[in-house]
């Protein structure tokens, strides 16, 4: 042990394998937030315009980055209820149904309720917060006791969820416009619309969670070495069914977030947010083997997701072309971040 | 007789029980007729499947089917006009390299199945919005005669679909039970430390695995697409779960090594009857979903070897 230390030069000690995983995500954050002014600024220097690099930008503005929070508010939810899951090591692919299944649970409640938050209706954000919970310990429940790996058992749970959806819609949009409820998109403070500081909030809370109580320590111990969890006394079988019950509050925040950022809820509230949330996490530098990273990995990673798909936009590529990229970047960052000395092989 | 010793036999026994279920309570099920159009309605989804058990036989998944599928229902559909019926080929083509990078990123750049392919899923979603111009194309009738007329026609009553994927069902056999791939398929999906441990290319017999995978979804496709006449990205969507669950109520179980595409043939007909029934309770197609995400659970609860698992289940 001590042999090997002595041998390694101080410069390979600073940039250790840990650290370089640990800053990259918010060094690609970096670069990215500098890339896309910049091909806009390549743009009008070749047509001999005008254009101050950043000042100038379309892309490196306040309102755009208002844009980039809004778009970002609902799938960072998302994404941190799969962090703590992924955290432990297991994965989470329920949330497009879960997502759905609130967002369309809420309406109903909220319209039926009275319509405006100012009546009974603000009950439907607790309802639909408890179906959210419901929904994650069933999925828990299906995975810890029947046994099944996480990712089929949610999967699964995901198409009931997406199914129920739409036997409660039968396919109809439901639209909420309660103007107390819109105000979360509607009235800003400093740029940002109100949802912004709710994510924001729940961010908190979730770092509170993941670094201030013992089920957030659980979560690492669980996913840092089962066997060694469940050796030192750990209910294993319980943290596991928590933490998808924590991760279907989330979901159902998300659920929230999203309806109150459209105005409407459907079968299809819940689409694309698989993708996207668990591309954000794995981006942002939580290992899907369990034990590393956390909450504000996921923050980064759902900014990476967003300043793309935003910029993308702004330097004029095709939408299409956004779901081909984050493919390949989530397969180069769970590429990037497997030390392949511990890992056997995988199915 | 224990739970065990009757398990392999559970998929046709339940078939068996389904048929008479739905025949006693509708007995004009067994019109021959019809009977053999809700065959042919499955075909598509029976290939798809059928590629499905070999990335699932190892104890991966391919999520990437249903995309594979929508990718080549673009292809044939644009393509249609400059190739005629050698689109088939470029869709065959386009599933192999698709699925073999799938099966590459897998084994060499250790990102498990279901990242990979759900990865490699979008990356072909992109591709089939690029080729259709997020549009939904329709392929010219008397082109579309001309290259896959066959298949629709009928000799001595037998629908020629039938046929296709009776033969493709022959060859997947072939492959799995006659050739030394198929032997190591088997080891690999028994336990792939101890292949490793063998000297076999694990590596290989795993990345082949998974673009056998592709090349049937993309027959699927090219089926799918011929027989709606037409190309969408989205066109092949939901049959991604129906697929999973034709292989895993088959009794090929998620943890691989048993199984094969045998049973699949018979968990697509368990998904058809299911079908058949739900139409017949006039349970809404709203339904469906949620109906066969249930039958999901169920089938991998009692199909999975938990023995394999090693105590921790991720």
């Amino acid at each position: 042990m001590t042999d090997i230390t002595a041998q390694t030069a101080p410069r390979a000690r600073w940039l250790t394998r840990e650290r370089i995983i640990k800053w990259a995500p918010l060094l690609v954050l970096i670069v990215l937030v500098l890339l896309f002014p910049f091909f806009e600024w390549l743009e009008d220097f070749r047509e001999s315009k005008e254009h101050l690099y950043l000042a100038d930008s379309r892309f490196f503005s306040i309102r755009n980055a208002a844009r980039i929070a809004i778009a970002s508010t609902p799938a960072l939810m998302v994404a941190i209820g799969v962090t703590f899951i992924i955290i432990m090591g297991s994965i989470d692919l329920s949330m497009e149904g879960t997502v759905s299944v609130c967002a369309v649970i809420f309406a109903f409640a909220f319209i039926g309720w009275g319509g405006t938050l100012t009546s009974w209706a603000w009950l439907a954000i607790p309802l639909a917060l408890l179906v959210g919970a419901v929904l994650g310990f069933i999925n828990g429940l299906v995975h810890v006791r029947l046994k099944i790996p996480s990712f089929m058992a949610s999967l699964a749970m995901g198409f009931v969820g997406t199914g129920f959806a739409l036997l409660l819609t039968g396919g109809d949009r439901i639209r909420v416009e309660d103007d107390l409820f819109r105000s979360l998109l509607t009235v800003r403070w400093f740029n940002f619309p109100i949802m912004c500081y709710v994510a924001l909030a729940m961010l908190l809370i979730a770092w509170f969670i993941q670094s201030r109580t013992t089920l957030g320590r659980n979560f690492y111990a669980v996913g840092g070495g089962e066997e060694l969890a469940h050796a030192s006394g750990l209910n294993v079988s319980r943290v596991r069914i928590m933490g998808f019950t924590l991760a279907g509050i989330f979901f159902a925040m998300g659920a929230l977030l999203a309806v109150g950022r459209i105005g409407i809820a459907e079968t299809a509230t819940g689409n694309n947010f698989m993708f996207i949330s668990i591309t954000a996490v794995v981006v942002g530098g939580t290992a899907l083997w369990g034990g590393i990273g956390g909450v504000w990995n996921t923050l980064v990673g759902v900014l990476i997701v967003n300043v793309i798909n935003n910029g993308m936009v702004v330097i004029g590529l095709p939408s299409y072309v956004q779901d081909g990229v984050l493919g390949l970047l989530v397969i180069a960052a769970v590429v990037l971040s497997t030390d392949r000395k511990t890992v056997s092989f995988v199915k | 007789m224990s739970f065990e010793r009757i398990k392999p036999h559970f998929p046709w026994i339940t078939l068996l029980v389904l048929v008479l279920l739905v025949g006693i309570a509708n007995p004009s099920f067994f019109d021959p007729a019809g009977l053999l159009s809700l065959v042919s309605d499955v075909v598509p989804l029976f290939i798809m499947a059928l590629g499905m058990t070999f990335a699932i036989y190892i104890g991966g998944i391919d999520l990437s089917v249903q995309q594979m599928a929508n990718l080549v229902t673009v292809i044939a559909t644009v393509y249609l006009a400059n190739f005629g019926i050698g689109v088939a080929l470029i869709a065959v083509a386009a599933g192999f390299i698709i699925g073999a990078f799938s099966g590459f990123v897998t084994t060499r750049l250790y990102v498990p199945s279901f990242v990979s392919t759900l990865a490699m899923g979008f990356v072909a979603l992109s591709a089939a919005k690029y080729l259709s111009g997020q549009r939904a194309l329709y392929m010219d009738a008397e082109l579309r005669d001309a290259s896959f007329g066959w298949m629709f026609g009928r000799t001595a009553g037998v629908p020629h679909e039938l046929v296709i994927a009776l033969v493709l069902l022959a060859i997947a056999w072939f492959l799995q039970t006659r050739t030394t791939f198929g032997r190591a398929l088997k080891a690999v999906g028994s336990g792939e430390l101890a292949a490793v441990a063998s000297g076999l290319n694990v590596d290989r017999v795993k990345i082949l695995a998974f673009a056998i995978s592709g090349v049937f979804a993309a027959i699927a496709g090219l089926i799918f697409s011929v027989k709606l006449s037409g190309g969408d990205a989205n066109l092949a969507n939901g049959f991604l779960l129906l697929a999973i669950v034709a292989v895993l109520v088959g009794g090929t179980p998620l943890t691989g090594g048993v199984g094969g595409v045998v049973n699949t043939a018979i968990g697509t007909l368990i998904v058809m009857v299911i079908r058949a029934a739900m139409v017949y309770l006039e349970i809404d197609a709203t339904q469906q979903q949620m109906v066969f995400g249930i039958v999901l659970i169920a089938a991998i609860a009692l199909t999975i070897d938990r023995s394999k698992l090693r105590g921790v289940v991720k």
